[in-house]
């Protein structure tokens, strides 16, 4: 910043270094003055709390888990109760719409089956349906919301085990667009 | 971080003040203010200050000062000569810095407050500022919002024995704490699964369910004659009907996990009417069931919840807060305010500064040894940076000018948010879906953030952003704000992380809950007790805080509900 070892420096050059020098000075002072009062009036007292979190997060462990943090094992581990569950939950519940029993695992896809709404749905009545509903029939009979698909490639998820790969993930508009569903 | 408070005077200023009376009426004159707020001492209008001793006809130093007592002009290097040197009895250590309107002693060598000529400045830049416009402040009918004061509250021995007596699952001497409880997946529902557990343990929420304030039997959406009409079949779920039928399965002391089946039916029934809600984003079905419990139960004497009272409903009496949104003319200064309610707050993940690395990377920064905080500190994604990022000042696109009503023009701006009101519980939704519609791809942002336990939002607040755009003067006297209230209670408390794990087409949602100050990871039916670090490490994708200290407001009405 200072005069370089060009002894050759216009006068030009010479004031525009020292107008930048100058308001570089004036910008330092600005941001030193600004901090000094922060400081002086105490409204930096969350600063300690912050550096605090700061080591304490940067002093944990990493037991080797990245991913899902804790280890995805826990499947067949005993849970906080003692409890040791099935990966499949046994549990049976009955269907709102149909009145059936179905496995607590698979009632989703058995809902939108039932419910009419997923993308296997055929256009079969059900008992809820309002007659009055129509279709968007995008050159299928099925409706086309369906809202398990996280996967453009559509897999069957009826068939998937619970727990492996789950409704996690944001579906984008993009890839899922057009979920205009004609209901009165 | 609360009010600036003046730390106690130096002797020299002391004694300047009993000196010359009234203190500083001099420099009220003086005070000239620049279009963006920035107070400057002048006397005459285009006067160009200059250091007398100093040789150099131009400026050569930025920082002058013009002495109270004689309103001599020098720079840093004169200062303590002229105070040694002066004639009179007293005063001349005290300085202003012409440019920055601060006291400056010259005998300390230190920048010096005094809370009257902040005052001074405070009413300069308030009287040299337009007139705000008529947006500025909330209704009139903001009714005045006085609370009833705190008063710490601890059991006896005897009502402590009996606490303990009383119920099993409530006492300390449980295994686990109460409401503790797994839910099994129903097929890809770790999303709804996720964020229910978030909500069972919400202490507003939780109160008001266990508080019996809306009972799934005597819900007048759930009566039988609705049940049997045909059109009213989709409007007969009640979601909070449902929520409480959920509250009374966790909190029952069963440990087995639950089925939220008919949570799922109701909320499908509602989802399929709004085309948007059909995605399975843990944040998106946060939002969907909020807006359907408003719409459940709403009080319809409250319609609009645009004020943020939170009155019309549970869901927006925990988590409707106020944002105020500042936009800038950069021309003349003129700010036009909105304010907006908000159920969350959505925040960028600064990948700048993990980018290079991945999530890999919080490994390496602590093996390479960069404990300090210096090190560590600088590369960090931290949930304080993103709030520090969301409350800043920027600038908005020449494209997108903003038509001032004082130039009548389009000029450029600034725009700034901060927090008007701070809701009960504040939910962090951090953005981690990144989608692209030039690109037609999304992605997920991997990068790690550090989030605190203890979260203080001062900082963030619309008075605490305020008084920093008119730099931290000290008011003398606050004034009388319903919101100011928050001044004291803007310190939070996390119970509830979301996390995500896995890639955007294929990922597992899991819930961290912090009860009775241990941590529980609620992986879908599988619950286990985890150490911190574990949910240190975990990829925070929604982060649930709620206040450390609730207030109880006053109730006008003879029979207090």
């Amino acid at each position: 910043m200072s005069s370089s070892n060009d002894a050759a420096v216009s006068p030009r050059s010479q004031f525009a270094l020292a107008c930048f020098e100058e308001l570089l000075e004036s910008a330092v002072a600005d941001v030193a003055s600004e901090c000094h009062r922060i400081a002086r009036l105490g409204l930096d007292r969350g600063v300690d709390a912050e550096e605090e979190e700061l080591c304490a997060w940067a002093a944990r462990d990493h037991p080797g888990a990245v991913d899902g943090g804790g280890g995805g094992g826990n499947k067949g581990a005993v849970d906080v109760f003692g409890q040791v569950l099935p990966a499949v939950a046994a549990d049976v519940v009955e269907c709102m719409n149909c009145g059936r029993p179905v496995a607590a695992g698979r009632f989703a896809p058995h809902l939108e089956k039932c419910m009419g709404k997923g993308r296997k749905a055929r256009t079969k009545t059900t008992r809820s349906s309002t007659a009055g509903r129509t279709r968007n029939n995008n050159g299928s009979a099925a409706s086309s919301y369906s809202p398990y698909s996280t996967n453009p490639a559509g897999a069957d998820r009826a068939s998937l085990p619970n727990g492996i790969t789950d409704g996690g993930g944001s579906c984008t508009g993009e890839e899922h667009s057009n979920h205009v569903l004609q209901e009165p | 971080m609360s009010t600036p408070s003046a730390p106690p005077p130096c002797p020299h200023l002391t004694a300047y003040r009993l000196a010359s009376r009234p203190p500083l009426r001099c420099l009220r004159c003086c005070l000239r203010v620049r279009p963006l707020g920035r107070p400057e001492i002048r006397r005459e209008p285009r006067e160009l200050p200059q250091c007398s001793p100093c040789s150099f006809p131009s400026r050569s130093s930025s920082r002058l000062y013009a002495c109270l007592s004689c309103a001599a002009v020098f720079c840093p290097t004169h200062a303590a000569s002229h105070a040694s040197a002066s004639t009179s009895t007293s005063g001349h250590q005290i300085a202003v810095d012409v440019d920055r309107a601060e006291l400056f002693c010259a005998a300390c060598e230190d920048q010096v407050y005094d809370p009257d000529f902040d005052h001074a400045v405070v009413l300069a830049q308030s009287s040299s500022l337009p007139l705000p416009s008529a947006s500025a402040s909330p209704s009139p009918a903001l009714r005045k919002r006085r609370r009833v004061d705190y008063r710490a509250w601890a059991p006896d021995p005897a009502e402590f024995a009996l606490m303990s007596s009383a119920d099993p699952t409530t006492s300390a001497s449980a295994a686990a704490p109460a409401g503790l409880r797994g839910l099994n997946n129903l097929g890809n529902t770790c999303f709804m699964n996720s964020v229910l557990q978030a909500l069972l343990h919400a202490p507003p929420l939780r109160n008001y369910f266990l508080g019996d304030r809306h009972n799934r039997f005597i819900c007048p959406r759930r009566t039988p004659m609705r049940r049997r009409s045909a059109d009213a079949d989709d409007k007969a779920a009640c979601l909070a009907c449902d929520l409480d039928e959920i509250y009374s399965a966790a909190f029952s002391g069963e440990r087995t996990p639950y089925s939220p089946a008919k949570f799922l039916y109701s909320w499908w029934q509602h989802a399929s009417n709004l085309a948007s809600y059909e995605q399975q984003d843990a944040h998106e079905f946060f939002i969907s069931i909020l807006d359907h419990i408003h719409e459940n139960i709403k009080d319809d004497q409250h319609k609009s919840h645009a004020q943020g009272h939170g009155d019309c409903c549970i869901a927006h009496r925990v988590f409707s807060g106020i944002l105020r949104s500042d936009v800038t003319c950069t021309h003349c200064g003129f700010t036009s305010t909105t304010f907006e309610p908000c159920m969350d707050i959505s925040l960028d993940l600064d990948a700048g500064y993990n980018s290079s690395f991945g999530v890999a990377n919080p490994k390496l920064y602590v093996r390479n040894g960069e404990r300090s905080s210096g090190g560590t500190n600088a590369k960090l994604s931290t949930l304080m940076r993103c709030l520090e990022r969301f409350t800043r000042a920027e600038r908005l696109d020449a494209e997108q000018k903003f038509f001032c009503e004082r130039c009548k023009e389009r000029q450029e701006s600034l725009k700034q948010m901060s927090i008007r009101r701070l809701p009960l519980v504040s939910c962090f939704h951090i953005k981690r879906f990144e989608h692209s519609s030039v690109k037609k791809m999304s992605r997920k942002v991997d990068h790690c953030l550090q989030f605190p336990f203890s979260l203080d939002m001062a900082p963030y607040l619309s008075s605490s952003i305020l008084r920093s755009r008119f730099g931290n003067r000290i008011f003398p006297s606050e004034a009388s704000d319903p919101d100011s209230v928050f001044e004291f209670s803007s310190e939070f408390e996390i119970f509830a992380v979301i996390t995500h794990s896995g890639k955007l087409e294929g990922g597992h949602y899991v819930t961290y809950l912090r009860l009775n100050n241990h941590w529980y990871k609620c992986d879908d039916a599988w619950v286990t007790r985890v150490e911190e670090h574990i949910v240190r490490t975990s990829q925070a994708y929604m982060l649930f805080y709620v206040q450390k200290t609730l207030y109880y407001k006053t109730c006008e009405r003879a029979t207090a509900v």
